[in-house]
């Protein structure tokens, strides 16, 4: 059976309103519950992290500003990189806006902050102190702090259920999430480190803190979040994920344990300096291989899509064949693609060639598939930038 | 006349047309508000509700049953130690001899009775007990600005049991009433603060002064 180019048409449009690649986010919604219910959470959130700072900013001046510093730096790399690594059907980057701050200021803040003090404290009432300090973070945190991160997904859906449709989209908002969440709480570490020492050498007492919080960082909270929100959303189902409540329930214990497992190391190793580095690298690198699994087990159905909306461009060689399995094929296939070309030019070019495709997508998308003044332009783009005709002059 | 069907199967379909975000179907509206967002946003507020409220609640009314007992020595980081008076309740801190599995006991102990409490700290300091209790005072005002506890005193000399001069000064705030007290042990800094309502009684001034004494530090000489 042959497929005409307007079944391929047809599977576009399919694909475009299942994955809800494109569509516009509005924010201000006033007939949408969960919009006043975000606000009321967050703006709590943010007065008492903002009354916190303000009144520790007068005894803490200048831990707070490097704590500030470096982690507004530490969070432009992550939220470039987390942006970066969503290729196919972006999402709008006000709802990753909106997401992060649910993360820095109502999961923290709001949720968790309150119910790990009251959890540690009734864990050292009911085993003592010294069970509390070696269990009680590893036993309260994970559970908490995933939580209060996951539950603003359940709002991002009701806030945007046509965008948030793939476990790929629980895997990103989880990450922006669970960023938002990482950087205010390692702001909040810092700040109690500065205090630490009688407010006294505030910079050495809170560098350590800040150096430590940021390499720890790189398998923590972003990641955990990324897991826990793609398998919330297994759990749930989506219009474009259908409910897999096994592999859901899964991916969501999977960064409790890592959390749990972090937040008792030194517990579990002992007073051994080396075997706590030890165990720290360990915990570390079977997080981010298993983030990656999660990463590529959520990416295939978001490359379904990227193959269904370009397929129409490859049938009328607006993109060639390669391209189109570059584009919707994993980080090996797009080197592969980019490393074909003969000479140092042609790989070059081969990447603009990509990107300008990529580019193409998302203007589809936003046309819904449509063949606007955009659309045609991103097409003659494509064109352009294969036969090698510089830009014209600005 | 072109075949009606070959020209619906060749045509490429139109988008179908979706409303903005703000748009809410007539039967899903309850008093304006689409009642398919009220479920999802009413099953975050109960997590909150059990985080924020029904935790802290509980937390609450469990009462501390880990009652010093006579001989009962808490044990700090840096090898600082206190002696508890008995019956008075361990809300932070560990004993000596029950360090956490890291070896590395914590920085900070508490003890209450009733509602006078007792607060332990060490931390790295350089200087001597006046300088630490200058530094506390400086911390405490930029954090309080003038309002709730604060230094009310001039510094006077405390001696340890163990012989180390320290400095200590009254504490006053809104109904409360207390002391704070600063050693330096070779580099490591101990503050004791204890504050309790206006009007405690003279047995608690006395056990919060034998506590302050029983601060001692592992190879500290009279000094």
């Amino acid at each position: 059976m042959t497929t005409t180019p307007a079944d391929l048409d047809r599977a576009r449009n399919v694909a475009l309103d299942l994955s809800g690649w494109g569509r516009r986010f509005t924010f201000y919604q006033p007939r949408n519950f969960a919009f006043w219910g975000y606000l009321a959470l967050v703006g709590t959130g943010m007065f008492v992290f903002a009354s916190t700072l303000t009144r520790e900013y007068n005894a803490y001046a200048p831990a707070i500003a490097l704590a500030v510093t470096s982690f507004a730096i530490y969070a432009a790399l992550f939220w470039w990189f987390t942006q970066y690594i969503d290729h196919y059907a972006k999402l709008p980057a006000k709802l990753m806006v909106v997401a992060f701050l649910w993360g820095g200021f109502a999961a923290t803040w709001t949720m968790a902050a309150n119910a790990n003090d009251a959890i540690l404290a009734l864990y050292a009432k009911s085993f003592g102190q010294s069970w509390a300090l070696n269990w009680g973070a590893g036993l309260s945190a994970p559970f908490t702090e995933e939580l209060a991160k996951g539950s603003g997904l359940l709002l991002l859906i009701a806030l945007a259920p046509p965008q948030v449709r793939t476990a790929f989209d629980g895997f990103i908002l989880g990450a922006f999430i669970g960023l938002g969440f990482q950087i205010i709480e390692d702001i909040a570490y810092a700040m109690t480190s500065a205090g630490s020492q009688f407010g006294a050498n505030q910079i050495g007492a809170s560098i350590g803190t800040i150096f430590v919080r940021m390499v720890s960082g790189v398998a923590a909270h972003i990641v955990y979040s990324a897991i826990f929100c793609a398998g919330l959303i297994y759990l749930l189902g989506r219009p474009a994920e259908p409910r897999r409540v096994g592999r859901g329930l899964l991916l969501m214990a999977i960064p409790m344990l890592l959390h749990g497992t972090w937040d008792s190391l030194a517990a579990i190793a002992g007073p051994s300096v080396l075997t706590l580095f030890g165990l720290l690298i360990a915990v570390v690198v079977i997080a981010l291989v298993i983030a990656v699994r999660v990463y590529e087990l959520t990416a295939r159905r978001e490359r379904d899509f990227v193959r269904d909306v370009m397929a129409p461009e490859e049938a009328r060689n607006v993109i060639a064949a390669a391209e189109l399995d570059a584009m919707a094929g994993n980080r090996k296939a797009r080197k592969r693609y980019r490393k074909a070309g003969r000479n140092q030019r042609e790989r070059k070019r081969a990447r603009y060639v990509l990107n300008a495709a990529y580019g193409l997508a998302d203007e589809l998308a936003s046309a819904r598939g449509a063949d606007t003044d955009r659309v045609r332009f991103a097409r003659a783009e494509v064109g352009r930038i294969r036969a090698g005709v510089p830009p014209p002059p600005r | 006349m072109p075949d009606q069907e070959t020209d619906n199967s060749s045509a490429p379909p139109s988008p179908r047309f979706e409303p903005d975000d703000g748009w809410v179907p007539a039967d899903e509206r309850l008093f304006g508000v689409d009642r398919r967002t009220i479920a999802p946003t009413l099953a975050v507020f109960a997590l909150v509700i059990v985080m924020s409220v029904v935790l802290p609640v509980i937390n609450a009314m469990v009462p501390y049953d880990d009652i010093v007992k006579a001989g009962d020595v808490l044990k700090l980081e840096g090898d600082v130690t206190v002696v508890p008076e008995a019956g008075w309740g361990i809300t932070s801190g560990v004993r000596a001899g029950n360090a956490p599995l890291s070896g590395e006991y914590p920085a900070t102990a508490t003890v209450e009775q009733k509602a006078v409490k007792f607060r332990v700290h060490t931390a790295p300091f350089n200087g001597d007990a006046n300088k630490l209790l200058d530094q506390i005072e400086t911390t405490s005002e930029a954090l309080n600005r003038g309002r709730g506890v604060h230094v009310a005193s001039m510094h006077t000399t405390i001696v340890t049991d163990q012989g180390k001069q320290g400095a200590i000064a009254r504490v006053t705030g809104p109904n409360t009433g207390g002391v704070i007290a600063a050693f330096v042990f070779e580099g490591r800094g101990v503050e004791a603060v204890a504050t309790g309502p206006s009007d405690t009684g003279p047995e608690s001034t006395a056990a919060v002064l034998r506590m302050i004494r029983s601060i001692s530090h592992p190879g500290e000489g009279t000094r």
